[in-house]
């Protein structure tokens, strides 16, 4: 399935990419191959690789049975947890800039180890803040490196 | 005589206190993420870039190089003690380090990669300082077509011997130079791919893509482990942290093979460090008079392995410093520090600023030093790092890299690409599809490029130019054989049944 997905993805991307190649301007003042010709090879070479993952996938499909017995039920789960933790960081850096460094910070430690370490509220809390807080000061302060103070007068 | 005095002014900029600071700071990070899970020596050099902006150029190198090999030294610790490598490149030691540890002699393992990696690193190190010089002064008279058919040659052998198949590994690497495009065009100010994105127009930061592969990538997968209860258990150090006679004399010789081997392999495009422990194992394997111990915990099997695996870190350095070319993840993100601090690698590197790249191979010797005292006597202070619940690591590791990523360009967009990144990582290793080949031509992209244009302006856009010299038709030749390579070895190994 991944190589079918990869095969599909390259198609698609390469043909995307030799459309937008296409629309530029040309341009020969300095250089006679313009801009566009480095990226045009570029899209022809994707277009020759995907040829080169469809041989896979069609080589693949000989042991697909044998890869279908393989599987274990349940994989969903798993997967979902990694797509929680990614919603769940896309939403911590939403937050960055508004509720600033510390807090967002703050809030997206303690949400993640109380949901992968649970039970451990005292120190997931206090990592959770004391790191956030910590590493907010020094950087800001020590190493002079800017941070969104967001919500927090310093 | 020129050379000699840069090296010996070399060694004068390394003994600087400041940079001696910096070696120790950038040995001791390396061997922290060599050990622990989840960050990488590449992700790591990535992830201090940006904190390294106003330094002295030598010392943040120094630094950056530091952190390279110093993953390696601890990359053994979790190999010997958890049966994880912490860099691919410590996958031997997972064997034979492993069965040395559970018979009670983790110590006597532990001890045997240190002295080896220190012996093994020196030779890299030597190796590097001989063989610099004279490869810079050949690459001094490429032109555009030489230096196009190059890269094309390290980006192909990269993506060839990268992973589980080449059209993966092309695949890869076409992504890397299509995402290095987007931007503006340097020669003629034509913005590409932008999509009227501001932020877009100086292109694709490579320290996003690098960060976002391979630590935001490498979290996703830890969590997944983490609710797959796959995580595994520590084994406590045991035994003296010496090596009996007997171990001595079985351990010379593998850290002298390993050594020499390790360079050489360091020194090809793609090969990397990885291939280079295996390859000595196998060596060893064959040259040993008791073949039978391995697998079992034979000592040679850990002395060979790791040393290959050290002394390979300077061996990469050659062609970074002395061409420009990266052969791989870490020496890809190095190049593009060194950019980044307005530093071109490359022939003209030795006699544009000696300072620089004596005094960066030069703290090399004391690195070892300083890594051979602090992963002997102070191991025990770095298996505690490995003790860290893992739940509490991955989430602070998102957090790092999201200041590092800030602070380049105090920009959220930057942060969302960075999760973009992360998640293209996550599902890349989920294909089975290497990153290395994206990131190295992220970073060769430009270069590439404008080389390939010079060259076709030189020849008023005939092709006959990349045939034109030997040296073209030979990285043209290698270049085909990379990508024949995968057809015979699968030749080779279907004939050997």
């Amino acid at each position: 399935m991944a190589n079918q997905i990869t095969f599909c993805f390259a198609v698609v991307f390469a043909s995307v990419y030799l459309y937008a190649t296409g629309q530029f301007a040309p341009m020969h003042l300095s250089d006679p191959l313009g801009p566009q010709a480095f990226p045009r090879l570029l899209g022809i070479g994707l277009l020759l690789t995907a040829v080169g993952l469809l041989v896979e996938v069609l080589r693949a499909r000989k042991s697909r049975i044998a890869a279908a017995e393989g599987k274990t039920s349940g994989e969903g789960r798993y997967y979902a947890v990694v797509v929680g933790a990614t919603i769940w960081t896309a939403l911590y850096f939403a937050a960055f800039e508004w509720l600033g460094y510390a807090i967002s910070t703050s809030i997206y430690l303690l949400a993640m180890m109380s949901y992968f370490r649970r039970g451990k509220w005292t120190s997931n809390g206090l990592t959770s803040v004391f790191y956030s807080f910590g590493s907010y000061l020094i950087f800001t302060r020590l190493l002079l490196v800017s941070l969104p103070a967001g919500l927090l007068p310093f | 005589m020129e050379t000699l005095n840069h090296i010996l002014n070399g060694f004068a900029v390394a003994l600087q206190p400041i940079n001696l600071w910096y070696t120790l700071v950038g040995c001791f990070l390396g061997t922290v993420v060599g050990v622990l899970p989840g960050i990488g020596p590449a992700a790591s050099i990535a992830l201090l870039i940006p904190v390294t902006y106003g330094m002295n150029p030598a010392s943040a190198l120094i630094m950056l190089a530091g952190i390279y090999y110093g993953a390696k030294y601890g990359g053994s610790t979790t190999a010997i003690l958890i049966r994880t490598p912490g860099e691919t490149s410590s996958v031997m030691t997972c064997i034979e380090g492993y069965a040395m540890a559970l018979k009670g002699r983790a110590g006597a393992a532990l001890a045997v990669s240190a002295i080896g990696s220190f012996i093994a690193g020196t030779i890299g190190v030597i190796g590097l300082t001989l063989f610099a010089v004279p490869l810079a002064s050949m690459a001094i008279e490429f032109g555009p077509a030489e230096f196009f058919t190059l890269m094309l040659f390290a980006m192909t052998a990269v993506a060839s011997l990268t992973g589980s198949s080449l059209p993966k590994g092309l695949f890869s690497m076409f992504l890397g130079l299509m995402l290095g495009t987007v931007g503006i065009d340097l020669q003629s100010a034509y913005p590409r791919y932008t999509m009227g994105v501001i932020e877009l127009q100086e292109g694709i930061s490579f320290v996003v893509v690098a960060v976002g592969l391979f630590a935001v990538a490498e979290v996703l997968q830890g969590l997944e482990m983490l609710v797959r209860g796959t995580a595994p258990d520590v084994i406590r150090i045991s035994g003296k942290l010496l090596l009996t006679r007997e171990e001595w004399r079985r351990s010379i010789g593998p850290i002298w093979r390993g050594g020499v081997l390790g360079f050489v392999i360091g020194v090809i495009p793609g090969a990397g460090s990885t291939i280079a422990s295996i390859l000595s194992y196998n060596m060893e394997k064959s040259l040993s008079k008791h073949p039978e111990e391995f697998g079992e915990g034979a000592i040679e099997g850990v002395a060979g392995p790791e040393a290959a695996n050290n002394s390979d870190t300077a061996g990469a350095l050659v062609p970074l410093l002395t061409l420009g070319l990266p052969g791989g993840a870490v020496t890809a993100v190095m190049m593009g520090a060194f950019i980044m601090y307005g530093i071109q690698p490359g022939p003209q590197l030795f006699k544009d600023h000696p300072e620089v790249v004596w005094g960066l191979i030069n703290s090399m010797y004391v690195g070892n030093i300083m890594l051979l005292i602090l992963n002997l006597p102070l191991i025990g202070l770095f298996v505690r790092l490995l003790y860290i619940p893992r739940a509490m690591l991955y989430p602070l590791i998102v957090a790092i890299a999201a200041i590092g990523i800030y602070s380049v360009n105090g920009s959220v967009v930057d942060l969302y690409m960075l999760l973009f990144f992360g998640v293209a990582g996550y599902l890349f290793s989920k294909a089975d599809i290497p990153i290395t080949p994206l990131v190295l031509s992220l970073v060769l992209g430009d270069l590439l490029e404008q080389s390939f244009r010079q060259a076709m302006t030189l020849s008023d856009g005939a092709l006959g130019i990349f045939f034109g010299s030997r040296i073209t038709v030979i990285l043209i030749s290698l270049t085909a054989l990379s990508l024949l390579w995968p057809l015979f070895a699968s030749r080779i190994k279907a004939l050997r049944g």
